[in-house]
């Protein structure tokens, strides 16, 4: 067996050079008043955007930020759910990567830690961002303390009512939250003006963001959708690789849930990269109907425009989502990377509704014990429907899911769905 | 090789004939020159200035491309979306063809034509027209080893998504990755302002540097003269001096 610590990895991977097609690049838009890529330079650490636009395979990761993954727990477990194995009655093997086991509760310090890092090398002492259900967001918070920087954390209106907790933990890290819409940003404020009780998305708390650290001479934490994020998500799927090794197992379905596309690219990219495993689903939620509805085009990040355009699959930069139970699934868009890989046929997509995610994670919450956070549920779903086609089929297949999150912190959104779908 | 870049009619007509001219003496051994786009998709805010400042003026660009030809005697390469174009190619070519054009840059091609590229570099060289292919870090490594095979007069290679904007990308070891992968002349563009990278994408395997934005700054700031000054001293750091 290797140590724990020869499975975290000394490279990101990136699947840039591997994809079947040249992935478009950002664009300014046809009359542009200013470059949205000039931009970039003022708003992100410098590091973080040369490895947005370095496409190298491999890329090294400082000493510094494995030993930081180390404090916060990577390698991650990956577990073999043998009590949801012998449920389903289903021969097929059915391993998850636990990503709910760092301190944060998510995959989202993969990328946080990293991109905190860079920015303190680089001298900057306040780090901006935004957060849907509140994983990220508190990502960053630790992240920031870690290296002795300040950070204001816009986090969208509903995830900010309904996760109260969430907020809290951030304050606890020393952040700053702020309720999104608010009125410290022009683009708040615009929002407010035509709708006071507007509920908030991730577009606009990131055009928020956005705004304040450009205002402030801050940098901004990008937490999903752009390469340089699902680079560093890769840590996930490099170290299943390697524990799927140690085990002598051969995956053959891979499967991750999708908001901006960062923890499935991050788990299932170094597989598709190197050609293991033989399907890959990506899965949304049916309420954000991206993949079945949205459109292959060049659109906006935020809201407010001020990212570059890039080519994804999107529901449209003013799509407001409705207010639903799995926040982190509350985005319009899908990583260019992704969304070209889904458009090329090589990954394919489900969407679950709210009843179908809930029993999803009772059953495996009542099985392994672990309480899924609602995103991670969504591929949870998708994993039973595979293990109850290997029974049908009576195929011994190997299926590995990413367990992106717990859901200690979700448990309101858990009570209202339990009323909802009447089982309270 | 020094490729040199050039906005159709910019600054105006009689000091971009001033231009063409100067940065041929200067040294440059290959111009590329670009018409004004509907959309310019994949430029920077440098170029696009440039493409609205022509646009107040420039109806005839045929006749000024004529001139051009008879202006100086490099090859020509125009830098054309092929967006604008897609619906009337064969007249185009013919008649770029017809002017003394020798080579045919779509920025685009390998992007949002990717389907069918290889249709649209036949039907340049079947005009006679040299296909030179541009490619960049998003384009996978076998795509950029198949079509450096195909690519007329040299393989161009973008190292930033965008011209002119200095983002900050590893030119070195960019450069050092894609020569194994090009069966051609490699000649590096976008955001090559910097000696230093300039210096870098050569020491690392390049063949050549295409500059563009720099003389467009330089004129707006200097004038022409003094762009085609900053010609010469490229020149200079190509022959190692
Ligand atoms: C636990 C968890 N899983 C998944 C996601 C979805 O995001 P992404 O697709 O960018 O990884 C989020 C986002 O907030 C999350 O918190």
């Amino acid at each position: 067996m290797a140590n724990s610590e020869e499975i975290i990895p000394s490279y990101w991977y990136n699947i840039i050079p591997d994809l079947p097609k040249p992935l478009p690049p950002p664009r300014d838009p046809p009359d542009a008043e200013f470059s949205r890529i000039d931009l970039l330079r003022k708003i992100m650490p410098s590091e973080v955007l040369r490895q947005q636009f370095t496409v190298e395979r491999f890329v090294p990761i400082p000493k510094e930020v494995r030993e930081a993954y180390i404090n916060i727990g990577r390698p991650t477990p990956l577990v073999r759910a043998r009590r949801l194995e012998e449920f389903l009655n289903t021969p097929a093997k059915i391993y998850f990567k636990y990503e709910g086991a760092t301190p944060t509760g998510s995959h989202k310090i993969n990328t946080a830690l990293p991109q905190a890092y860079f920015s303190m090398k680089e001298g900057v002492d306040h780090l901006v961002t935004e957060t849907g259900a509140g994983q990220w967001g508190t990502a960053v918070a630790l992240s920031a303390r870690m290296y002795g920087l300040n950070s204001t954390i816009f986090m969208v209106k509903v995830s900010y009512e309904q996760k109260p907790q969430r907020r809290t933990i951030m304050q606890l890290y020393g952040a700053r939250v702020f309720a999104s819409p608010t009125s410290h940003t022009e683009y708040g404020k615009k929002v407010l003006n035509e709708n006071p009780n507007h509920p908030g998305s991730l577009g606009i708390a990131m055009s928020e963001a956005i705004e304040y650290a450009l205002s402030n001479g801050y940098k901004y934490l990008v937490g999903s959708v752009l390469d340089v994020v699902v680079l560093h998500q890769s840590v996930i799927g490099l170290e299943a690789m390697k524990q799927l090794q140690e085990l002598d197992e051969e995956p053959d379905v891979l499967v991750g849930c999708v908001g901006g596309g960062s923890n499935f690219g991050g788990f299932t990219f170094p597989f598709i990269g190197s050609k293991k495993g033989s399907k890959y689903i990506a899965v949304g939620s049916y309420e954000i109907p991206k993949f079945s509805k949205g459109a292959y085009n060049y659109d906006f990040p935020d809201s407010a425009g001020l990212l570059p355009l890039v080519k994804m699959i999107t529901l449209g930069r003013d799509y407001v989502p409705p207010p639903i139970y799995s926040g982190g699934l509350r985005y319009h868009g899908a990583a260019p990377s992704l969304s070209m890989l889904i458009k090329e046929g090589i990954v394919d997509w489900r969407e679950y509704n709210e009843k179908e995610i809930f029993e999803a994670a009772q059953i495996f919450l009542q099985t392994q014990g672990i309480v899924p956070a609602p995103e991670s549920s969504h591929a949870i779903r998708a994993v039973i429907e595979e293990a109850r086609e290997a029974k049908i089929k009576n195929e011994k297949k190997v299926i590995v899911f990413n367990l992106s999150g717990h859901g200690l912190l979700d448990l309101p959104n858990y009570e209202s769905m339990m009323k909802r779908i009447g089982q309270d | 090789m020094l490729v040199s870049y050039a906005t159709l009619g910019y600054p105006n007509k009689e000091d971009y004939l001033r231009l063409v001219k100067g940065l041929v003496e200067a040294g440059s051994d290959i111009l590329e020159i670009g018409l004004l786009p509907k959309y310019a998709k994949y430029d920077g805010p440098v170029i696009r200035r440039s493409y609205k400042q022509v646009s107040t003026w420039l109806t005839d660009f045929w006749s000024l491309l004529e001139e051009t030809r008879r202006a100086v005697d490099v090859p020509l390469v125009i830098l054309t979306y092929l967006e604008d174009w897609v619906t009337s190619l064969p007249d185009t070519l013919a008649r770029m063809k017809d002017v003394g054009i020798n080579g045919v840059l779509f920025p685009d091609l390998l992007i949002d034509f990717i389907d069918e590229y290889e249709k649209y570099v036949n039907e340049i060289k079947s005009h006679g027209l040299n296909a030179v292919i541009f490619t960049s870090p998003s384009v996978p490594d076998p795509l950029i080893h198949k079509v450096s095979k195909i690519s007329d007069m040299f393989l161009y290679y973008g190292v930033r998504p965008t011209t002119g904007v200095p983002l900050p990308v590893s030119v070195d070891s960019l450069i050092t990755r894609v020569r194994t992968l090009v069966n051609n002349k490699l000649v590096v563009g976008f955001g090559l302002s910097d000696i230093e990278d300039m210096k870098k994408a050569l020491r690392a395997g390049a063949d050549g540097v295409a500059i563009g934005t720099v003389y467009i700054e330089e004129i707006e700031r200097n004038g022409v003269e003094s762009a085609i000054s900053l010609a010469r001293k490229f020149r200079g750091i190509l022959d190692g001096s």
